[in-house]
């Protein structure tokens, strides 16, 4: 390895502290924020499940199988062992 | 004032409170332009559809050439749903395992249920003929359902829109925080499936708007016939179109008196028609009028549309 390489990776792993440093105080808080609001993208697209109108909900027809896996783990995450709605029964 | 000027338009609509005629304005206005030398589409819109009836001959939910250069179809909203819940379940079929595809299928009857579906699946159709296929025909005029049911089919395109474009907003949010700095904006959306195809119908939703709003393309005429309750209901319309930001390119007054004839009973019509008439002038002073005459007989079959295309277009 020439000095060069070392110093490349010196400097990369330099890079990847000062990102930690950064975000690391913040990932948790990132992290709960991407939930919630996830929560509400989902919230907008089942609302018929809940009996509420939706003037899109022909066109989300076609994005629900992506979203059944963030619907089942949003259920676990709030502690619902299986789906609370009866018309998405994904466990 | 003839409605030659809307004869090169690639939208036009046709609507009004039920039974002032509709069907026959919008089918002679095809006919003509048909004879014109332009290939003209006739859609109706109508649950009720009329155009079979005017035509002598079963339209139905596709495309038919009736004459040359005239091809006409009666959307279904029902069967329009069914068509469109059949093809994502096909396209889910083919991207997904078993086990997937069994939950989607059945959130997807489910929400199929929910009530408004028919109606999108007809405005989607709309979109399909006026923005998918611009190039067969140069104009596809409508013949729309009463006054109400079409403003309200006018008015979705924005509602769903909105609501799109705010679940687009917060899938790209979600996934900005998500990818943080690993990937640029652009990889990170390209990335995502869910707001692909939330961004194609939006896309969709935007080239219609652009195209009904667009003066120089669409236009809407109002039909009227000289009776009270119709010219209040006209009136409402013509506000409630400029909220849609569709323009109102003319009002036909339909089955007005032929001059000339005797009788008591004539002449009391004839000067009611004539109030009703002069109102219709004052409460609509910008727009185009074309007054069509009442026929001896009802207009149904080609020869007696024809006659009300000669009042229609010169």
């Amino acid at each position: 390895m020439s000095w060069r390489d070392h110093f490349a990776e010196y400097r990369q792993r330099l890079a990847d502290m000062m990102v930690g440093a950064t975000l690391g105080r913040y990932e948790h808080e990132l992290r709960q924020q991407t939930a919630e609001l996830n929560d509400l993208f989902l919230l907008l697209c089942f609302m018929e499940a809940t009996a509420l109108p939706n003037p899109a909900t022909l066109y989300l027809l076609e994005v629900y199988p992506y979203l059944l896996e963030q619907f089942h783990e949003w259920h676990r995450r709030m502690g619902i062992q299986h789906s609370p709605i009866g018309s998405l029964p994904c466990c | 004032m003839l409605l030659n000027a809307i004869l090169d338009h690639q939208v036009v609509f046709f609507g009004g409170k039920g039974g002032v005629g509709k069907t026959t304005c919008s089918s002679a206005f095809a006919l003509a332009a048909s004879r014109r030398g332009q290939r003209v589409l006739l859609v109706s819109t109508d649950p009720a559809h009329s155009t079979s009836d005017i035509f002598e001959t079963t339209i139905g939910p596709e495309e038919r050439e009736l004459l040359p250069r005239l091809s006409a179809l009666e959307i279904d909203g029902g069967r329009e749903a069914a068509r469109y819940v059949a093809g994502v379940k096909a396209d889910i079929q083919r991207m997904f395992s078993p086990g997937v595809v069994r939950q989607a299928n059945r959130q997807i009857d489910m929400a199929a249920q929910s009530p408004g579906l028919s109606e999108v699946a007809l405005l989607d159709r709309m979109i399909d003929l006026i923005a998918g296929r611009g190039t067969s025909y140069d104009t596809v005029v409508f013949d729309t359902a009463p006054t109400g049911h079409t403003l309200h089919l006018l008015r979705m395109p924005d509602a769903i829109s909105a609501w799109i474009l705010a679940l687009v907003r917060h899938r790209r949010a979600v996934i900005e925080i998500d990818r943080g700095m690993e990937q640029s904006r652009e990889e990170a959306a390209a990335a995502d499936p869910v707001l692909a195809a939330l961004e194609r119908r939006h896309e969709r939703l935007t080239e219609l708007r652009t195209i009904v709003t667009d003066r120089a393309r669409t236009t809407f005429v109002l039909v009227a016939v000289p009776e009270r309750l119709v010219i209040e209901e006209t009136a409402r319309a013509a506000d409630e179109l400029g909220e849609t930001g569709i323009a109102v390119g003319g009002l036909i007054v339909n089955r007005v008196l032929p001059e000339g004839l005797e009788g008591e009973f004539y002449q009391s019509r004839k000067a009611q028609e004539a109030v009703y008439l002069q109102e219709i002038q004052r409460r609509f002073p910008r727009l185009p009028r074309v007054i069509v005459q009442q026929l001896p007989r009802d207009v149904y079959g080609r020869d007696s549309l024809a006659l009300v295309s000669a009042q229609l277009v010169a």
